[in-house]
């Protein structure tokens, strides 16, 4: 019997999905819970894990952008015989052949459960579970969505499943979506019938992963090493998935390595630029760049967006850190950055100023009396920012430690909607890449945001005398609608101030 | 300024040097002695290899090819010329190197390498005068010397060590082995097939004791056959030599004394790592308490810039083993990052039958607690070891009880130190015993041995026996 497997509903608002990359092959056995593909929505990427065990069939190519609940791949369940069948034929129904499990008689009608408050009716996603399956008590047999969410319908019994509404039916809440005739045990047929349509298959059958699998070979093991990839993140194409040289050759670091036949394709459409050459190149936009060009677009149209600018003498900061370095590192295990001092400055300033830590709401302003300040992280897929929840309460160290972390998940994908969604203020950190000044935009539905720029050094006028000091700018854009000039100024000049003197921090003044 | 010197030109060394000079590295290679290719070339491996195969040839002459149906009469041994012959092959081997040295633009330093510091070697030639050169990075590849026991007299006449047995002037009438390890089991069987009575003694209570038991006891009764006596789980307790007789005392393990009386003495108890005039401390790089170079597992001493490989190195005394590890910091030199399999190594003897081995052994896994399945194959069952008149010994294959994955390989028989190579790169691969019961191994051919051992460990389904 084979496994149908479709987009899973990630998040409210989300729609659909581009499929960014699959991991495994047509036809590749692959494990329970072994990620297939990776999964780009507007607002992240996530993987997509196997369902069951068995051979992959897939549906959907790389670069597809598919609804949520459309097919994504079917995995033909391993020990089936029917996985070995030739035609690629999967749907079976195994309550049909002979089964020693009895059938009591009774039928288990389902309805559509209440699911929410202001719910009435919702809609039918999809079948998980095809029209005459074997089912399980709970197992999840269809997705509804309502206009709120998408959620996920376990089977009631245990038995053979009936379909009653089809997959884009509209259902009233207590309407009928299925019968499920109830059956003491489970059908041991497949089983039986397996052994026998196995054997003359058997050859041609993927073998099953063994000790062996994903040994690299002693120069691809070298490879590997100075790749800095570990194995396991190899798939082995030789004999019992063995990492042979050339698979080692075509691994790539980073995002998760893969064979090279699967990024070959990409490589092909993209050919380094020759001199004079005046060859152009289209690419899909992914969903999250769609997103992101949308929405800065909105924000410019619906904000009233400007920027102030202040520059910040870093010398104190700098001095405490290369004093407290060692020790702090010692104590809490992370390197004391600037984020820290960013992070706590701009919060101080944010409950002084509670404009700038505010969002509008149709016609009322939500003030927020706590800070979560989001951070803007290059990472591969582009720009992610994730949130430092009540940064007014952490200690430096609880800053650091929350940068690291999340910087880490978003360096490898790994970031979840909930940590990305919620920000109440925002900081970029453009001198990274060493800019010097620029106005950034906010990050909506927020109403300012912080930009960070490079250090240089700078002569200074301090006391009548010039000084060099390494110095940086700071930009503040703002919405203007909800926060006054005076409101941003005194709110720069008051991160200013916090961080040319960062002992103020500590008493609050 | 060289990027790497490296001190000691045997087969670690100067295979690390060749390697260096592949990776573009500008190397200087210091040698003591007049030759290239240390102890293995000179006294060592090959010549010993060289009269091995004489005097199996004589050997056969004199004992199987009657039946061959050959007929020789007045057969004699030239002992002289079977020496000038072995000497012959050592110079072709280290004039080899000679050339390997030149086509790699590798600049050859004759004379004792000592440091001064830590990137300068003092070269002393032996007519006293010396010279410094200066290296980035520099290996210590100066190998081992045989070792002996505190109250022998090595007189280096009649109390001798390998390096003397290799240049005999007569055949001994009684060769008394001390140590039945690889090294006094070779020599030994030189002269045994030559006509001399050898007797071995060993403290253990098997031959070639870090090998897997089997081999030894099938080995002892093969050597047996020609000539050999021994004298297991005895204590050497004094070697006193009267004109041209030689007295071994040694207690056996009832604690009586046995008197055993030769022309000859081999002492054969294993070597030394050898690090004499090579003033370490002035580079201060550490030794272990067994006269070792300290190094990490990446071959580098407590000074970055110092490495270490092969005999002087902690690890099995094999002349692989050290050209591994050559190669292995060469590349490591310039960022790469090599693998060595240290379980891997096989280990080989080049008696008659020769025994060679890789992977864990039976007690080893027992040991460990791993349940491990064996398969054997006799050369006796071969049809190939038959028509040569070879079938004493077999091959032994150890298997994970579970996965099928081969553990140890450990064979004795015809061509097995050649066969071994097979275990090896299966072993590498992580092959079951039926992945090579399922590979055609050409007929007739003694690797079919391997195979059939194979079947055995799979489930003892061995086809020939």
């Amino acid at each position: 019997m084979s496994k149908v497997i479709k987009v899973p509903a990630v998040g409210e608002s989300i729609t659909e999905v581009t499929i960014g990359q699959w991991f495994k092959k047509d036809g590749d056995t692959v494990q329970m819970d072994e990620v297939l593909c990776e999964l780009e929505s507007d607002k992240a990427t996530f993987e997509l894990p196997a369902e069951a065990a068995g051979v992959l069939r897939i549906k959907a190519e790389e670069g597809d952008t598919i609804e949520i609940g459309a097919v994504i791949c079917e995995i033909e369940e391993a020990g089936s015989g029917v996985a070995a069948a030739p035609s690629g034929e999967s749907s079976s129904k195994p309550a049909e052949k002979e089964t020693s499990a009895k059938t009591t008689g009774e039928i288990k009608d389902m309805v559509v459960p209440t699911v929410g408050e202001s719910i009435t009716e919702v809609t039918l996603a999809n079948w998980i579970k095809a029209d005459g399956d074997f089912v399980k008590l709970d197992e999840i047999i269809a997705e509804v969505d309502s206009d709120k969410a998408t959620f996920e319908l376990p089977a009631e019994a245990t038995g053979i499943l009936r379909h009653v509404a089809q997959e884009g039916d509209t259902l009233e809440i207590g309407g009928m979506i299925c019968k499920i005739e109830v059956m003491d045990g489970e059908p041991v047929a497949e089983a039986s019938s397996a052994a026998a349509s196995s054997a003359p298959a058997s050859s041609s059958a993927p073998s099953k992963d063994s000790y062996a699998t994903g040994h690299a070979s002693p120069a691809a093991a070298k490879i590997l090493s100075e790749k800095g990839i570990d194995s396991s993140e190899v798939k082995g194409t030789g004999k019992d998935g063995r990492i042979t040289k050339e698979d080692a050759q075509a691994a790539q670091k980073a995002a998760p390595a893969t064979a090279k036949a699967e990024s070959k394709p990409a490589q092909e459409s993209a050919p380094a630029p020759v001199a004079g050459s005046r060859n152009e190149r289209r690419e899909k936009m992914s969903s999250l760049r769609k997103t992101v060009s949308r929405r800065l677009v909105a924000v410019k149209n619906e904000t009233a967006m400007l920027t102030t600018f202040n520059e910040v003498n870093m010398k104190p900061i700098m001095d405490l850190r290369s004093k407290f370095k060692e020790q702090f590192k010692e104590k809490h295990g992370v390197g004391l950055g600037f984020m820290s001092f960013f992070t706590k400055a701009v919060c101080v300033a944010l409950q002084e100023w509670p404009a700038v830590n505010a969002k509008i709401d149709g016609n009322e302003i939500v003030y927020n009396d706590f800070c979560d300040i989001s951070i803007a992280v290059s990472a591969p897929k582009g720009l992610v920012v994730p949130v430092i929840r009540n940064a007014e309460a952490l200690s430096f160290d609880g800053v650091e430690k929350e940068v690291v972390r999340l910087a880490t998940k978003a360096r490898d994908n790994k970031l979840s909607i909930e940590e990305m969604t919620g920000g109440t203020f925002t900081i970029t950190n453009g001198g990274v890449f060493g800019s010097m000044m620029s106005t950034p935009i906010i990050n909506a539905p927020q109403s300012a945001i912080l930009g960070m720029h490079n250090i240089v050094q700078r002569p200074m006028a301090v006391n009548g005398e010039v000084k060099i000091l390494p110095m940086m700018y700071v930009a503040l854009s703002y919405d203007h609608r909800i926060i006054d000039g005076r409101e941003s100024v005194s709110f720069l000049v008051r991160v200013k101030e916090l961080l040319e003197d960062p002992t103020r921090l500590l008493f609050g003044v | 300024m060289y990027d790497v010197i490296v001190i000691g030109s045997g087969p670690g060394g100067y295979v690390a040097a060749i390697r260096c000079a592949q990776l573009g590295m500008k190397t200087a290679i210091v040698e003591k002695y007049p030759t290239l290719g240390g102890t293995c070339l000179n006294v060592g491996c090959i010549p010993s290899k060289a009269l091995l195969d004489s005097s199996e040839h004589y050997h056969n002459a004199e004992h199987t090819f009657k039946t061959h149906g050959i007929n020789l009469s007045n057969l004699k041994v030239d002992l002289k010329q079977m020496i000038t012959r072995k000497n012959d092959v050592v110079k072709q081997n280290t004039d080899g190197i000679d050339y390997l040295m030149k086509k790699n633009k590798i600049d050859v330093h004759q004379g004792v390498g000592s440091f001064v510091d830590k990137t300068t070697v003092k070269v002393t030639k032996e007519d006293g005068s010396s010279s410094d050169i200066q290296g980035k990075n520099i290996i210590i590849a100066t190998g081992s010397k045989p070792s002996s026991l505190p109250f022998i007299q090595l007189d280096k006449d009649r109390v001798i060590t390998s390096t003397e047995a290799l240049n005999l002037k007569e055949i001994p009438k009684h060769l008394v082995v001390i140590g039945g390890g690889v090294i006094g089991l070779e020599l030994g069987s030189v002269y045994a097939r030559l006509g001399a009575k050898v007797s071995v003694i060993e403290f253990m209570d098997s031959l070639i004791p870090t090998m897997d038991k089997t081999m030894g006891k099938e080995l002892q009764k093969s050597l047996k056959k020609i000539g050999f006596e021994f004298f297991l789980k005895h204590k050497v307790t004094s070697v006193e030599k009267k004109g041209k007789e030689v007295t071994v005392k040694a207690d056996n393990a009832k604690g009586e004394t046995v008197e055993i009386k030769g022309d000859y003495v081999l002492v054969s108890i294993g070597r030394r790592p050898y690090t004499d005039g090579l003033n370490a401390e002035a580079a201060g790089v550490k030794l272990t308490d067994r006269g070792q170079i300290k190094v990490n597992d990446h071959l580098q001493t407590n000074v970055p810039n110092i490495y270490a490989i092969g005999d002087v190195v902690k690890g099995a005394m094999l002349a692989h083993k050290a050209e591994e590890e050559g190669v292995f910091v060469a590349e490591a030199l310039v960022g790469q990052k090599p693998h060595i399999n240290y379980n891997l190594i096989p280990g080989v003897v080049y008696t008659w039958p020769e025994v060679a081995a890789v992977g864990y052994t039976e007690e080893q896994l027992k040991e460990k607690g791993i349940k491990y399945k064996a398969g054997k194959f006799p050369f006796m069952a071969s049809g190939r070891a038959r028509a040569s008149m070879d079938t004493d010994g077999l091959v032994k294959v150890l298997a994970d009880a579970e996965t099928d994955e081969i553990l140890g390989v450990h064979m004795i028989g015809p061509r097995t130190a050649d066969m071994i190579a097979e275990a090896v790169v299966a072993m590498e691969y992580r092959a079951s015993a039926e992945d090579i019961a399922r590979m055609s191994h050409a007929h007739p051919t003694y690797t079919e041995a391997f195979k059939e051992a194979c079947l055995a460990a799979t489930d003892n389904r061995a086809l020939h026996i």
